[in-house]
């Protein structure tokens, strides 16, 4: 700790000399024209306790004298107003930025610690000079910063304190007193003790939690239960066209399609994969503006589909084609532990229509076909399993199975592809 | 104890009227410089003093200047006593300070900003309708 500013300035924390102050707007006030008082090494650092240059305003008619409270050292490191200890580009407290921003910045706090932290600091800045070193925390405007933002500046702060005399009831000065003349704020409210080492620090913000709460309770778009819907509606076009919204939405993923629908004033925009579609949501939500206008996002049904809705239901339903084999059930008794989209198909058997079992000769047959206790469920088990007891009676069931229902034209065996023989055979 | 004499002469003729308003002004300074600190402020405990001593001169200089009542050489021998204060006086022949309240108020040195006190500004260009007393001397606007 230096003494006095001469003792030992090789390796020690030296006073701290500045031209002109860090700050925000608010601090400074409404009035442009400003008349400010420089003093050197006036006060010490609120948080390094070094002596530091304090400057000394009037922010505007009937507003207290405002100083700088923070050395400029401390308030470039955190990218803060010096006097308010607010950030520079949003005016939030130092918690609410960093959680934001995901930043964690372990500045030490204590005693010889902080000095040498500081100290070495302040020689990197004085280095690295202006310019790098505060920008690198800008980045991009952070959206949810940019929503709990404050969009005029708020000059409340500035107020006088209040007068203590007044509130015992003893204020002389009367109508010339500089004090507001108001009720104190209620001790009890937690926003009442506020201490600026805990501000700085970002733990422990009263004011910070405050605004973290507001900003996790803000409308969010929840996902839908039904895994498969890749679908977002999008509402408020106007007068954007397809090609303005695949413009913007082909950033979060592979389009599947787009679907407009002028006269609601909507789209419908559906990705091949629901990671996409969750991506795009997420971004979009409450937050796109394309064409002026900030477009109304949420989860659709399907495409086509008017009004949208957190539904589940997926496309329509078809019916599953009689005659063709079925999809795979999910295997109770995994021996091979496959996953159920990925088990290899094992050779059916040629639909039953084809089927002509003694003259080609068993259908080949893979040894786990028989081993599969849910052979049952298998769109062609009877056949299949009563081919190999009988080839007679498989006949006859697979004939009387699919006879009824030919789904599509190429099953009709009297179309062209079928054989003579096949055709004479089924009649 | 009447008031130290500097000089050894007596003073002019006419004295004797205006001694027992000098005498009265002069017990109100000395309870003002005796009176207990209690419940004013530090500034505030001061003023008083400015304001007897502003009364002082200006009596001298109405009946001077205003009145005509004394003569030349009783003004002088005055000033010269300092019963008046003669560099407050020569700011109010001065036009714009007639009413000036103390010499701290125009004193630009004592300032920040190297103006004037509050108090010399006119009531018309204080907006607000707001009540000043300057902290020098307690005075609630001296031009205007």
């Amino acid at each position: 700790m230096a003494m006095s500013k001469t003792t030992n300035t090789y390796n020690r924390q030296n006073w701290e000399d500045s031209d002109f102050p860090i700050l925000c707007q608010t601090c400074l006030g409404d009035n442009p024209y400003i008349r400010m008082t420089k003093e050197k090494y006036g006060k010490e650092c609120k948080i390094c306790s070094r002596p530091f240059t304090v400057f000394r305003w009037c922010p505007g008619a009937r507003m207290r004298f405002k100083k700088t409270e923070i050395c400029q050292t401390c308030s470039k490191l955190k990218n803060v107003c010096q006097t308010c200890l607010l950030d520079l580009e949003y005016g939030l407290p130092i918690q609410v930025r960093d959680s934001a921003l995901k930043m964690k910045d372990d500045l030490p706090k204590s005693d010889v610690n902080k000095e040498y932290y500081i100290q070495n600091m302040e020689r990197e800045l004085a280095r690295s000079d202006s310019g790098s070193g505060i920008n690198s925390k800008v980045g991009e405007p952070n959206d949810l910063l940019m929503r709990l933002a404050r969009t005029a500046p708020y000059y409340k702060r500035n107020r006088p304190h209040v007068c203590s005399f007044w509130v015992k009831g003893e204020c002389r000065r009367g109508e010339e007193c500089p004090y507001r003349h108001e009720k104190p704020t209620d001790p009890d409210d937690p926003l009442a003790d506020q201490n600026i080492k805990d501000r700085y620090y970002g733990i422990n913000d009263p004011v910070a939690d405050k605004l973290l709460k507001r900003a996790a309770a803000m409308p969010a778009l929840p996902p839908p239960e039904d895994k498969t819907i890749t679908t977002l509606y999008i509402g408020n076009l106007g007068s954007l066209t397809e090609q303005d919204i695949r413009d913007h939405f082909y950033q979060y993923g592979e389009i599947r399609s787009i679907s407009l629908v002028p006269k609601q004033q909507c789209a419908f925009v559906q990705y091949t994969t629901r990671a996409a579609a969750e991506n795009a949501a997420e971004k979009t939500f409450n937050k796109l503006i394309l064409g002026g206008r900030r477009l109304t996002i949420k989860w659709g049904r399907s495409q086509g589909r008017q009004g949208p809705s957190i539904g589940n239901s997926s496309a329509d339903i078809f019916e599953p084609v009689p005659g063709l084999p079925g999809a795979l059930p999910e295997l109770s008794n995994n021996f091979f532990n496959l996953e159920p989209g990925h088990i290899p198909l094992p050779n059916m058997p040629p639909p039953p229509s084809l089927m002509v079992p003694p003259m080609f000769g068993p259908p080949p047959m893979p040894p786990f076909f028989f081993t599969p206790p849910q052979a049952s469920a298998f769109a062609t088990p009877g056949a299949s399993s009563t081919a190999i007891n009988s080839t007679a009676a498989s006949t006859v069931t697979g004939e009387s199975a699919i006879k009824p229902s030919v789904h599509y034209p190429s099953q009709d065996p009297s179309r062209l592809g079928a054989t003579q023989l096949l055709a004479d055979r089924q009649e | 104890m009447p008031k130290v004499r500097r000089s050894k002469k007596p003073p002019p003729e006419g004295w004797e009227l205006i001694e027992p308003t000098l005498d009265e002004l002069e017990q109100k300074m000395r309870e003002a410089e005796t009176e207990s600190h209690e419940g004013k402020r530090k500034q505030e405990s001061l003023w008083p003093i400015f304001k007897i001593h502003h009364q002082k001169s200006r009596y001298i200089y109405d009946l001077f200047y205003r009145r005509k009542a004394i003569s030349r050489e009783l003004y002088e021998y005055c000033l010269n006593e300092n019963i008046a204060d003669k560099n407050l006086i020569a700011k109010w022949k001065k036009q714009g300070y007639e009413n000036l309240c103390c010499l701290r108020c125009i004193q630009t040195r004592d300032t920040n900003f190297g103006t004037n006190c509050i108090c010399r500004v006119p009531k018309g260009k204080l907006e607000e309708g707001r009540i000043v007393e300057c902290v020098h001397c307690g005075c609630r606007g001296c031009s205007g």
